[in-house]
Parts: structure tokens; C-alpha cells; sequence
């Protein structure tokens, strides 16, 4: 788009983005502190669910194992925590606040160091690929216990917890942030090389596009805000276990959401996490069916793979 | 370490191999014929251990009767399975059929597992175990004492090869899937129908898988929750083995077995789910060329 | 017996064939002759069931095809030799035959089959436990012809078979392709080497950009002199 054609859609766009988020940020103080955990559960899937997209909707690498960035955030945050506690008396929350910048960093350097074996698979090996390392994380987590307390998970003493309304407002960002990242990916020569990529590779790479760098750089940007999602989600609750930060969910609903509400377009994940978090409210509290809830979500995934892969948004026809 | 500790756990290794290189074969098969893969794999194998277990130690059902009963079900659950979850999919265009068949299959195996645990628990047992004991008379051979049970799982999964085999390169079907696996448009022009093939793939792919699962819980137990990670083990022997090549799937799922069995032994139990994603990696990156024996899709 | 009117395929948006028009009648050999990419193979495929028709009937034996997929048209009788001869290479010329037999639904008459097209092509019998991969390439083309008969079609189509070949090599497959003009064979021959296929052809039509331009005898089209000019060097 022209920078003329930009202006008056853009200036309302971020007016809009603004109010929004002014309104979201002051939601804390209004609600219950029920509907607030409910909002950061939101914002944690949506940030989860549109760093899925970047690789799997905007490249067409379906990853499977987006939890994996989660749970090792949280786990670096809690083991540095856990290493040097002298530190986290000494300086409170702000040591919390470096030891998950360093997590994130070293996350990244997982990311990248992954990605040379990962990228050599295509397709569905691809996914399976990314499944086997977040179970091999899980089984690592499982067995290393020295380090990680294994099944018992690692816990903070009460003081360092962080609070609702900041845990919150980190959340919010980091969705904000995803959100961000994604649609300004989608304008720039980035994105168009991933579109590219997703179209034909064998296109892409007569064209210069440098394709394996590409889904590398995909695969790290998706994995940061990933673990500092996790690591804002282990300070707000004060612990990290298999289940709650590297459970099957943290890797499997940012599938189903980004796929659900439209995979590839930069809003369509924020729409599936927004049916997906109804579903499950009401699954847990409203409806009592026969079956596990795994079982619903599994069955949701096979009928969008049955009928419809491109998700609500696309069908809908609206565009990016 | 003895001779015969030695001698045990290589028997171990082989008999585990066999039983994942059977389970891979129907992997292997059906991806090259349909160039689906099929991630709900590992769940088939679960559920022949489950059903199994089911028939003949929680019903008083005679043994061959269960047995038939086995086989009935498992084969007519390949048949839907192909028909519900693989057939839409075989003339989709490309990209949409694979986005498509991770996540019916994903799916597929999720909803699965988590069925699976919640209704044995509830109905059966609340602690979903499957397994079958079977004692068996250990076999003396060169005058080393070794396992009846693992010997008589070699034999079967043994048997259960050579019977794919032939059916591969004796039966009219089974060269028709060759024929499309070898060259898929080629095979059309023949006029071979590819969702006849397909049907029939998967109908004796999940039969042999579920078969295997029987074979696997003879020695050591399941859980429902096993399938993915099963799934996973079947594709790294199909990576270390290639698609389609018999003597290369039985060769990675040996090396798999092996590697298992003597993780176990010499650093503990609880590494041994790890090797084979270690091992996935690893080959992954030592093969220079990529996956040649892998067909993309 | 093949009736094809108006015929048009497209890959995606870009279209293939336009409106073509042609027939063969029993007993005939009609050529389709054209340079690269007039849509030769396209119209074959479509003729065959690989890929959809995007307009226009195509009509066997009185019978509309459309919609129906390759296998229930190989059943009917039609039978393709594929550009590139396409033979399965890891498999043997025995398996490759049987294959053939097996894909158009032959049941008992296996034997007689063999039998029929290995006095057609004794090089086949000779050579028939080695693997397709490995016989040259006119022997490869012998094969890609034997298999489509295995299927004993009432409509054969060959798609450039001279394709890759050396001169001697095709004048023994156009001598070939004669004689089961003679047995009675109705065919359809597309081809780039247009003299060799408008000598042999009793009708020919020639395909230029997806669109039929002319139509006439197979003798007669070589004498004329547009045909003369663009596609015989004289």
C-alpha cells in the first residue's frame, strides 16, 4: 500500500487499537477476580495461538509442539530461581524479571539450535518432528529431576508471587505483542517471502528467497513471546510442574484456535481463542457431557480437517 | 555383563525391534501408497493392545474365539478409518490434504487416547493397564536360558512379516500398491484404483498394527496414553529405514529395539522413551541429503 | 467410438485446450500432431480421466465420460501409453504386464493375455524377469505399449512415443504400431515427429496452442503446404 493510501485506515485502525487497549488494561479493576483469571487464560492462548500462526499458518510448518517454548520458559525462570535464591531475596521481582528475560533468551537459542535437524523435515514429518520435542522436553523435565524436582515441580516462596493486576497486564502485552508482530510481518518483504514459501518452495528459493533461514527466524520469533508467556504464567501462579506449563494443552489448543478461527490471517487466531475459551468455560462449568474434554477438542480438530482447513475467518471472506 | 544377560537383552532388542518394525511396515505402506501420514498410528496399536487385553482377560471368551473376534473388529475399524478419516482427503490438492490429514489423524489419535482412558477407567479398571502375561517355559539355547515369551513374540511378528511380504509381492493387490507406491500417476494410467488400494492398505495396515500391539503387551504392559509416542518410534524407523524398503524398516526397528532395551539397562528405564526421539534427531542431521527415501508430500 | 466435442482444460487459470473437436472411428489410426506444448498430453489426460475436463464432452462408445475416474474408463476399454513410456522401474517386465492385467480387471485369462502380447513383442518374453529400470529405452517404450494391451482396450492412445528415441529405434515401433493397426486396433496417436505419424494415420488433425487448425487425411495433410512449411523440414 502507498503511504497516502495508508493514512486515514491506518490512523483509525490504531485509534481503535488504542481504545482497546485502554479498555482491556482497566479491566482488572471492574471485574471479578474470576473473570480476570479467565482473561489472562485468554491472553496467554492468544499469545500461544498467534506465535503457532506465524510458522504454521504464515509457512505452513504445522508445529506441534508450540508448549515447548512455553514450559521451557517457565522452567529456565523457576531453575535459575531455584539455583540462586540469595539473588531473589537480594532483589525481589526485579531478579524474577531477569531470570525470565534470560529464560527467553536462552529459549531462543534452543529455537535456533533446533531448527537445523527440524527443518530438514517437510509436512506432517515436520509436525511429528515438533510433537517428539515437546515430549522429549516433557520426558527431560520428568527425568532430570535434580534440577527440575521432576514430577513435584519447582515452587516460589509466597512473597515472590506476582500479583493479578501485573501478571495481567504483562499478559495483555504479550498478546499485544504477538498480535503486533504478526500483522506487521504480514506487510513487510518478510511476510511475503513466507506466503511465498508456503505457495511453492521450490518458487520461493528460484526467486532468492533464503528458505531456510526464513523458517528459522519464523521458529525464534515465534518461540520468544512464547516463553515469556510461560514465564509470566509460572510467576503469577508461584509454580511449574509438567501439567500446568508443559501439559499437552499449552501445545495442542494453539492448534486448534489458530486453525479454528483462521489460520494464516493475522486476526484468525484471536478468533479461535475467543469460541475455544467459551467452549471450554463451558465445558467445565455449564455442560456436563458423557465424554473427557479431550475428546471434544479432538473431534473439533477432525471435523476442521475434514471440512474446513482454512479455519472460520477465511470462510467468512474476510481478509487480513 | 554375562553372557547370558547379554543374550537376554539382545533377545529383548530383537523381539521389541520386530514388533516395531511390523507396526512401521503398515506406517511405511500406507504412506507411500496413499503419501498420507498417518499420525493416529500408534493409537491402532494401543487399541489392539487394549482390545486384547479386553477380550481375552476380561471376558470369559475362549481364546481363538477372541481372537476371530480380534481380528473382525480391528480389520473393520481399518476400514472405516480409511473411509471416514483417509478417502476425503485422496483428491485434495496438496497443501490443503496435508493440513487436513495431520489434523483429522492428530485428532483422530486424541480423542482416541482420551476415550480410551476415561471408559477403561470408569467401566474396566481405574487403572488403565494393558497387558497380557502369558507364562511361557523359558527355551534353552546354547546353554543359555532365554525367554519363551520373547522367543514366541520373534516367532509371530516373524510370521506377521513374511505374510506381508507376500502378500507385497504375490497377491494382485498388494502389487498394485507397489505399483502406486512406486509411481502414483503411472499407476493410474494403468487404471489401478487408488481408493481400492487405500481400502485395502488400510484394512490389513491397522490389522497388523493392532497385531502388533497384541505381540507388544505379551512382554510388557501399555497404558492409553502411548499411541503418539508409539507413532513417533514408528517414524523414526522409517526414517533410519526409508519408506517401502522392507530390509531397511527391519533393519531401524531392530536398531530401535536394541538401542531401548540397552538404554534401559545401562542408564535406567526411565531414558529409554527418550532414545528414539534422540535417535530421530540425530539421524536427521547426519543425513546429509535430507530424507531421500522419504516421499514428500 | 471416441467422439470429442468442444473440449477445453485448463490448469488452473491457464487453459490448456480450447474448444477442441475430433473423432475416431473403429478401426481407425487418427493422429494429433503438434509442436511442444500445443496440448497434446493435456488432451490426452483428459481424454484418459487424469485430470478433469473444464468444458466440452468427450464421448466413448456412445457413452458420456464425464466425471468418471481413469480406472472406470480403463475398465470400458480405453488404454494410455503415457508420455515418457513410465514403466515401473524396481519391478519386473512379468510384474509390470501382470500389473497392467490385474489394474483393467483381468481374472482367469492372465495366461492368454501374456501369451498375446509376447508374440506381439517376443523382446518382452526374453527379458521378462528384468526390472523395468533397466532395459533400454526403445524396449522401455515396447513395454509401456504391451501393458496398455494387457488391458485389452478397445481404444488405444499413444502419447509421443517416438519420444527420446534413435530413427531405427522408431521406425521398428512405427512398424509395430502398423501391424496392430492391421489386427484391427482402433488408435489414437499424438505426436511431435509429424511425418512418421501423418504417413501412418488414415486421419490426422493438427493441434497448435490448444486449438485445432486443421483436419484431413493423414496423406493429404502432408502434402499440404502449411503443414509442409512449419513441421517438415524439407
Amino acid at each position: 500500500m502507498t503511504p497516502a493510501a495508508r493514512g486515514p485506515r491506518q490512523w483509525r485502525g490504531l485509534a481503535i487499537g488504542v481504545i482497546a487497549a485502554g479498555v482491556l488494561l482497566a479491566l482488572p479493576g471492574l471485574l471479578t477476580r474470576d473473570l480476570v483469571t479467565a482473561l489472562f487464560f485468554a491472553f496467554t492462548f492468544a499469545a500461544l495461538a498467534l506465535n503457532y500462526d506465524l510458522l504454521g499458518g504464515f509457512l505452513g510448518y504445522l508445529n506441534l509442539g508450540q508448549g515447548t517454548f512455553f514450559g521451557l520458559g517457565a522452567y529456565a525462570t523457576f531453575i535459575l530461581a531455584k539455583e540462586l535464591p540469595a539473588i531473589v531475596a537480594r532483589f525481589g521481582l526485579l531478579a524474577l524479571a531477569a531470570f525470565a528475560v534470560l529464560a527467553g533468551a536462552i529459549t531462543a537459542l534452543l529455537a535456533v539450535m533446533v531448527s537445523y535437524p527440524l527443518f530438514r523435515l517437510r509436512g506432517a514429518y515436520f509436525a511429528m518432528g515438533t510433537f517428539g520435542l515437546f515430549l522429549l522436553v516433557r520426558q527431560l523435565t520428568l527425568n532430570l529431576d535434580r534440577l527440575t524436582a521432576g514430577s513435584f515441580g519447582i515452587y516460589l516462596p509466597s512473597g515472590d508471587y506476582v500479583d493479578q493486576r501485573l501478571a495481567y497486564t504483562l499478559m495483555l502485552g504479550l498478546a499485544g505483542a504477538s498480535l503486533a508482530i504478526n500483522s506487521v510481518i504480514s506487510r513487510t518483504r518478510l511476510g511475503i517471502a513466507f506466503h511465498a514459501i508456503r505457495e511453492s518452495e521450490r518458487a520461493a528459493s528460484a526467486i532468492g528467497v533464503d528458505l531456510f533461514r526464513c523458517k528459522q527466524i519464523a521458529l525464534v520469533i515465534s518461540a520468544i513471546p512464547s516463553a515469556l508467556a510461560g514465564c509470566v504464567f509460572g510467576l503469577h501462579f508461584g509454580y511449574v510442574d509438567l501439567e500446568s506449563v508443559l501439559g499437552i494443552d499449552k501445545t495442542l489448543f494453539p492448534v486448534i484456535m489458530a486453525m479454528l478461527g483462521g489460520t494464516g490471517l493475522v486476526w484468525g487466531p484471536v478468533v479461535g481463542v475467543a469460541l475455544i475459551r467459551v467452549i471450554d468455560v463451558g465445558l467445565k462449568n455449564y455442560l456436563t457431557l458423557p465424554v473427557p474434554a479431550l475428546v471434544v477438542y479432538g473431534l473439533i480438530l477432525m471435523v476442521i480437517g475434514l471440512f474446513k482447513p482454512e479455519g472460520i475467518l477465511a470462510g467468512l471472506g474476510k481478509g487480513r | 555383563m554375562s553372557v547370558q544377560t547379554l543374550l537376554e537383552l539382545v533377545l529383548g532388542g530383537i523381539s521389541l525391534g520386530g514388533i516395531y518394525a511390523l507396526m512401521s511396515l503398515a506406517l511405511s505402506l500406507a504412506l507411500a501408497t496413499t503419501n498420507m501420514l498417518n499420525v493416529a498410528h500408534g493409537a491402532f496399536l494401543v487399541m489392539g493392545a487394549a482390545l486384547s487385553t479386553f477380550l481375552l482377560r476380561h471376558t470369559r471368551l475362549p481364546w481363538p474365539a477372541g481372537l476371530a473376534l480380534f481380528i473382525g473388529f480391528c480389520a473393520l475399524v481399518g476400514w472405516l478409518f480409511e473411509r471416514v478419516c483417509v478417502r476425503p482427503l485422496l483428491g485434495r490438492a496438496p497443501d490443503r490434504a496435508l493440513v487436513g490429514s495431520i489434523l483429522i489423524t492428530f485428532g483422530f489419535a486424541l480423542t482416541f487416547e482420551a476415550a480410551l482412558g476415561y471408559y477403561w477407567a470408569k467401566f474396566v479398571d481405574p487403572q488403565p493397564t494393558f497387558s497380557l502375561p502369558v507364562a511361557m517355559p523359558p527355551f534353552a539355547l546354547f546353554g543359555v536360558s532365554l525367554s519363551g515369551t520373547r522367543l514366541a513374540i520373534l516367532a509371530f511378528v516373524g510370521v506377521a512379516v513374511l505374510l506381508f511380504h507376500l502378500f507385497l509381492t504375490r497377491t494382485p493387490m498388494g502389487k498394485m500398491a507397489r505399483a502406486l507406491a512406486q509411481d502414483y500417476d503411472g499407476a493410474l494410467v494403468l487404471g489401478i484404483n487408488p481408493q481400492a488400494v487405500s481400502a485395502a492398505i488400510f484394512t490389513l495396515g491397522i490389522l497388523a498394527t493392532a497385531l502388533s500391539g497384541l505381540f507388544f503387551i505379551l512382554a510388557s504392559p501399555l497404558g492409553p496414553h502411548d499411541g503418539l509416542r508409539l507413532t513417533l518410534i514408528a517414524m523414526t524407523v522409517i526414517v533410519i529405514g526409508g519408506v517401502g524398503s522392507l530390509p531397511g524398516v527391519l533393519a531401524g526397528g531392530v536398531l530401535l529395539g536394541l538401542g531401548d532395551v540397552f538404554t534401559a539397562f545401562l542408564v535406567g528405564a526411565v531414558w529409554s522413551p527418550v532414545t528414539y526421539v534422540l535417535v530421530f534427531f540425530v539421524v536427521l542431521l547426519l543425513r546429509p541429503e535430507g530424507l531421500a527415501g522419504i516421499r514428500h508430500t | 467410438m471416441l467422439e470429442v466435442n468442444q473440449l477445453s482444460v485448463t490448469y488452473g487459470d491457464l487453459r490448456a485446450v480450447w474448444d477442441a473437436s475430433f473423432r475416431v472411428n473403429a478401426g481407425e489410426l487418427v493422429a494429433i500432431v503438434g509442436s511442444n506444448g500445443a496440448g497434446k498430453t493435456t488432451t490426452l489426460r483428459a481424454i484418459h480421466g487424469l485430470i478433469p475436463a473444464a468444458g466440452g464432452e468427450i464421448v466413448f462408445d456412445g457413452r458420456r465420460l464425464t466425471g468418471e475416474p481413469s480406472y472406470r474408463r480403463v475398465k470400458e476399454g480405453i488404454a494410455l501409453v503415457p508420455e515418457g513410456r513410465r514403466v515401473f522401474p524396481a519391478m519386473s517386465v512379468l510384474e509390470n504386464l501382470e500389473i497392467a492385467a490385474f489394474a483393467s480387471g483381468a481374472r482367469g485369462d492372465l495366461r492368454a493375455r501374456l501369451d498375446e502380447v509376447f508374440e506381439l513383442f517376443p523382446v518382452m518374453a526374453e527379458r521378462r524377469a528384468q526390472h523395468g529400470g533397466t532395459l533400454s529405452g526403445g524396449e522401455q517404450q515396447m513395454l509401456a505399449i504391451a501393458r496398455a494391451l494387457m488391458a485389452r482396450p478397445r481404444l488405444l492412445m499413444l502419447d509421443e512415443p517416438s519420444l527420446g528415441l534413435a530413427p531405427i529405434v522408431v521406425e521398428r515401433l512405427y512398424e509395430t504400431i502398423g501391424r496392430l493397426r492391421e489386427q484391427g486396433l482402433t488408435m489414437l496417436l499424438v505426436e511431435q515427429y509429424v511425418y512418421g505419424a501423418l504417413d501412418l494415420a488414415d486421419r490426422a488433425y493438427v493441434l497448435e496452442t490448444g486449438r485445432i487448425t486443421r483436419a484431413g487425411g493423414g496423406r493429404e495433410l502432408l502434402r499440404d503446404d502449411y503443414v509442409r512449411k512449419t513441421y517438415l523440414v524439407v
